[in-house]
């Protein structure tokens, strides 16, 4: 049968008996009257049972001494294996199964098994592995890294400046600041012959090793090695229930968090200034909680669809308070710290016609912080009685509103625009309230076969309530000073993409991007910000097995600020300008000897440089600041035989770093005590040779 | 349709390029054509066309049988039977309702000679975004799915089958160590964002966007997904959270205002270095009011100071994001 009805009949016909389908082709709306099932069969419907899959074996050798290659390498071992997996059960009556591993055993492996039955009820077991590494050189005179009790050699002698502490130089030793997190995970879900399901997960993660803080007394100070031995027990679980055209579920969210140590020990390095302190304690993160229990749901009636959550939790936390070398009394033992959160969202998004759209929303989410306010002594640089404080435990509301509309002009040509407005409410801060309006439009054209174009723009502006500097922050603060997180700021956003597809084969995508934050009132802080970018990206496949890609990214920001030396009007400026350029490119070749091998090469390069100029009079600059990478990733596979394959990877990491600021020795600086300069300049290597085996 | 492109190149590009998983290699199917009704028909004729069979509802005869009649030699129609899609003995299945034409529609009369639209998904599909959605919105209708009605990829016409196959044993999509490369091919800024000094640990796959963001939209500003943006970090950051006693009041109220999350020139993600950093929020009388120069190549040197060398303005208020101490008002202790 021939189609040769006309546009007009056939708008005709949409127009009267079947504007229905403005809602969709869902199931819902399904007119099922004729449909004879008792008559349908599926005979040709073939579910094969068994295992099926891959699974295989690797080993890679890193020759870099540098730990921080083991970012890209995924191991910081010199040798390292790996396990991968992909294998599926299927077993009559919808039982199934699978085990995904991949990269088990190297750093960013995965482990996801889940078992079960179709429609029914599903157990997963899940692992998953995090390492990052900064730097193995950073040099410290501290032992006792692996508690926290950090000791200087007990025939130490301090000095008033790190250059004449004449241990210092002799007793330094390496340290290896990273960070690796064990995530094991449990999960459950059973779903209700009809309308219900329910699920529980329960996820634990282990966070172990050092990262980097300060120990300080009055000016002088200590980069310390912080111990990191953190638990943090996750529960997930709930209650869903859906119908043809609604749902709802009910989900509780809690999260236990133990740090191992609360607090941090160390030996001062230099003469006892005020106080005669020669040790000092630092608190660490406080063992805490949160517990968070939500309601949400949706109704789909037909063209509307309106959506709506509503939560609330708690967090918590009462750890007992650091005493060593305090001195005073403290009103409590340790701090009843509550924060009270709700949260409300409401949406409607409603099809007025088949080509407009209208949605509108409404979103509340409070931080209500019910801990006690009390006196607290503070140790003082001038005063040995110390001076007292109040914590100010930070409440804040913030609500938006927001409405769109999105107009389709023709099949290819589209209209979206839409009005926010952002409404934050904070106490004991310099501004009670902001409120920010903002405009937004975007256009978009893809009606020709080649071309695929859009425009977007917004504007907004932000003002609020008088600012004025809060006795709570600061009763010191520059009255001309706005924080750039509650000064008065317009900022307008412009953004545009072409993708370009002259060929079936070839894709050809270029966009831009500006953004300019004008801080209309700020004398002092920041008072300008600019951030350019644009990019380009090309996909040719040059034939059926042979494809090359290239990208470039570039993006420059900057910032001006405005200071005061002698707090009143301006008496310097700050200007900071921060550029990207990352090219990347890569080929891939398939089907190579009789469809046996297949290779590739994937090339990038980013570099980041950051350059800042303080003037006040004369002009200074903070020196380099940048990190260059150079990746290289060669792949071959080779097919042996029809079920096994053979594969070898080579990637290299030219990797360079500086920061003249910390390139520096470990008595660089008179009144610290450092960790020496820790830039990197490696180039790495790395060869891996895996085999996998189709089950 | 950009969209829809970008990802025609792209799959068949990390099925090769990662090859990690034979699964990948489902995704270079073999250039489709158009479909039979394309040549004779306008997009908005066939649109029309669908919606009329929708509302008439003339299924099939025999069900799934009726498809296969014809449809059997494709292996890719075949493949729906690898996976939960096509699976035989689950009540949630679409094989245990309307079979085939639960998503592809009312048969009517495509079975004579198949020039009767019926609605497709994927690249080569001419129907709207929208209308190809509403299908897999039918069912998948959840907690994690309830703000896609509206939400960023729907209003930039994305289609469910741009990223998803169902016609496959496992949806490539769901591949975590190629994750990264399929959101970035849209979002190039954030490529360059994970490519710099400092970042979640996104470029090597460690992370995955998804760990913090829900493509199907979510209820909070950039579709996270937990219910605000500071509880988004806490998910991976407990210690953070706190309440501590002192707190650092930016840090209560949203941790973007000084890191951005997908990467930095500067180190530990923050969105400017010490000093400066600080001093866009503090200039009180003293040390924090002063202009630190830097190499003025009159003498002064960036690290010969403890303002500007070291750790800045951390080498002595060390605990920028609150302290537990009785005395750390001054986030010292």
């Amino acid at each position: 049968m021939k189609f040769k009805l006309n546009l007009i009949t056939l708008a005709l016909l949409a127009n009267t008996g079947f504007a229905v389908a403005a809602d969709g082709y869902g199931v819902a709306n399904a007119n099922t009257e004729k449909v004879k099932l008792s008559a349908w069969s599926c005979k040709g419907c073939v579910v094969e049972t068994g295992v099926s899959g891959t699974v295989g074996v690797g080993v890679g050798y890193n020759s870099e001494d540098d730990i921080r290659s083991a970012n890209a390498f995924g191991t910081s071992n010199e040798v390292a294996g790996k396990l991968d997996a992909d294998l599926a059960y299927i077993g009559e009556n919808g039982y199934r199964a699978s085990i995904e591993a991949y990269q088990l055993g190297m750093d960013g492996g995965r482990l996801d098994i889940n078992a079960g039955k179709l429609g029914q009820y599903n157990v997963n077991v899940n692992y998953r592995q995090i390492a990052t590494y900064d730097t193995n050189s950073a040099l410290t005179p501290y032992s006792g890294m692996d508690g926290n009790n950090l000791t200087l050699p007990d025939n130490w002698v301090t000095a008033g400046s790190s250059s004449q502490m004449p241990l210092l130089m002799d007793n330094l030793n390496s340290l290896e600041l990273s960070l690796k997190r064990e995530r094991t995970g449990l999960g459950f879900e059973y779903q209700g012959e009809s309308l219900w399901s329910t699920y529980v997960n329960y996820m634990r993660e282990e966070k172990t090793g050092l990262k980097q803080a300060s120990g300080s007394f009055f000016n002088q100070s200590m980069m310390l090695a912080e111990p990191v031995d953190y638990t943090t027990d996750t529960i997930e679980a709930g209650v869903k229930l859906k119908g043809e055209r609604w749902f709802t579920a009910l989900n509780y969210n809690g999260s236990i968090f133990k740090n191992e140590y609360n607090q941090l020990n160390y030996d001062s390095a230099f003469n006892p200034t005020f106080g005669a302190q020669t040790s000092g304690a630092m608190a660490l993160d406080p063992d805490n909680q949160s517990h968070t229990v939500s309601l949400m749901g949706q109704y789909n009636q037909s063209t509307n669809v309106v959506s709506g959550r509503i939560l609330a939790g708690q967090m918590s936390q009462d750890q007992a308070l650091v005493t060593s070398g305090y001195g005073f009394q403290t009103p409590t033992e340790a701090v009843d710290a509550k924060v009270d959160l709700l949260g409300i969202n409401l949406k409607l998004v409603s099809k007025v016609t088949n080509s407009l759209r209208l949605s509108g929303s409404y979103d509340y989410h409070d931080r209500d912080n019910n801990t006690q306010i009390e006196e607290w002594t503070q140790i003082s640089i001038n005063d040995v009685n110390g001076k007292v404080a109040y914590n100010t435990p930070y409440d804040n509301t913030s609500q938006r509103f927001k409405v769109a509309a999105d107009y389709r002009i023709t099949q290819g040509m589209k209209l979206d625009g839409g009005y926010d407005f952002k409404r934050d409410e904070r106490d004991y801060q310099d501004r009670e309230t902001t409120d920010e309006n903002i405009v937004w439009a975007r256009f978009r054209v893809n009606s020709f076969d080649m071309w695929d174009m859009w425009v977007k723009g917004s504007y907004g502006q932000r003002d609020g309530s008088e600012y004025q500097a809060s006795e709570w922050t600061s009763s010191e603060t520059n009255s001309l000073l706005r924080k750039y997180n509650l000064a008065d700021r317009d900022r307008t956003q412009v953004e545009a993409r072409i993708t370009h597809t002259p060929l079936e084969s070839l894709t050809i995508d270029v966009g831009a991007r500006y953004a300019l934050d004008d801080y209309t009132d700020t004398v002092i802080g920041l008072t300008e910000s600019k951030d350019t970018s644009y990019d380009a990206n090309v996909s040719y496949m040059i034939t059926a097995d042979l494809l090359a890609t290239a990208f470039y990214n570039y993006q420059i920001i900057e910032s001006e600020q405005a200071g005061s030396s002698n707090y009143s009007t301006p008496t310097w400026t700050g200007y900071i300008e921060d550029r990207v350029d990352v090219v990347g490119a890569g080929i891939s070749y398939n089907n190579l000897l009789e469809n046996k091998l297949r290779m590739g090469l994937d090339y990038t390069y980013s570099d980041s440089d950051s350059n800042t100029q303080v003037r006040q009079g004369i002009t200074g600059d903070y020196g380099d600041y940048f990190a260059k990478v150079h990746n290289i990733n060669l792949y071959a596979q080779y097919q042996a035989t029809e079920k096994m394959a053979l594969r070898f990877d080579y990637k290299v990491e030219n990797y360079k770093d500086n920061d003249a600021a910390n390139d520096i020795a470990v008595d660089g600086i008179w009144n610290v005590v450092g960790f020496g300069s820790n830039s990197h300049d490696y180039t790495a290597q790395m060869i891996m040779l895996s085999m996998s085996y189709k089950l | 349709m950009k969209n829809s492109l970008k990802m025609k190149n792209l799959l068949p590009a990390l099925a090769i390029s990662l090859a990690m998983s034979a699964v990948m290699s489902l995704c270079i199917v073999p250039s489709a054509h158009a479909s039979k009704w394309d040549d004779k028909m306008t997009p908005e004729q066939v649109e029309a066309t669908l919606d009329k069979k929708f509302a008439e509802g003339s299924y099939s005869p025999k069900g799934a049988d009726s498809c296969l009649m014809c449809h059997k030699k494709s292996e890719k129609v075949m493949d729906l039977f690898k996976g939960v899609h096509g699976a035989i003995d689950s009540s949630k299945s679409p094989m245990a309702g309307l079979q085939c034409e639960a998503c592809h529609g009312p048969m009517g009369l495509h079975n004579k000679g198949g020039n009767e639209p019926m609605i497709t998904f994927g690249k080569q599909s001419t129907l709207s975004a929208d209308k190809q959605n509403s299908v897999c919105m039918g069912c998948h209708q959840d907690d994690k799915r309830m703000s896609w009605n509206g939400g960023h990829h729907d209003n930039a016409d994305v289609a469910c089958a741009s990223c998803h196959q169902v016609h496959v044993a496992k949806d490539p999509v769901l591949a975590k160590n190629t994750e990264m490369e399929v959101c970035t091919s849209c979002h190039t800024k954030q490529k360059a964002d994970l490519n710099k000094r400092s970042s979640h640990p996104l470029k090597w796959a460690q992370m995955t966007c998804s760990d913090c963001h829900n493509p199907h939209g979510s209820m909070t500003d950039s579709d996270l997904n937990k219910p605000s943006i500071n509880e988004t970090c806490y998910a991976c950051h407990a210690e953070k959270r706190g309440p501590k006693l002192w707190e650092h009041a930016p840090v209560t109220e949203n941790c973007v205002t000084c890191h951005n999350p997908h990467g930095s020139v500067n180190d530990a993600m923050l969105k400017t270095r010490a000093p400066q950093l600080c001093q866009q929020c503090h200039a009180s009388d003293g040390h924090a009011s002063n202009a630190y120069l830097g190499n003025t190549g009159s003498g002064s040197n960036v690290g010969d100071n403890a303002f500007t060398g070291g750790r800045s303005c951390l080498n002595c208020h060390s605990q920028v994001h609150g302290s537990n101490h009785p005395s750390g008002k001054l986030l010292q202790r």
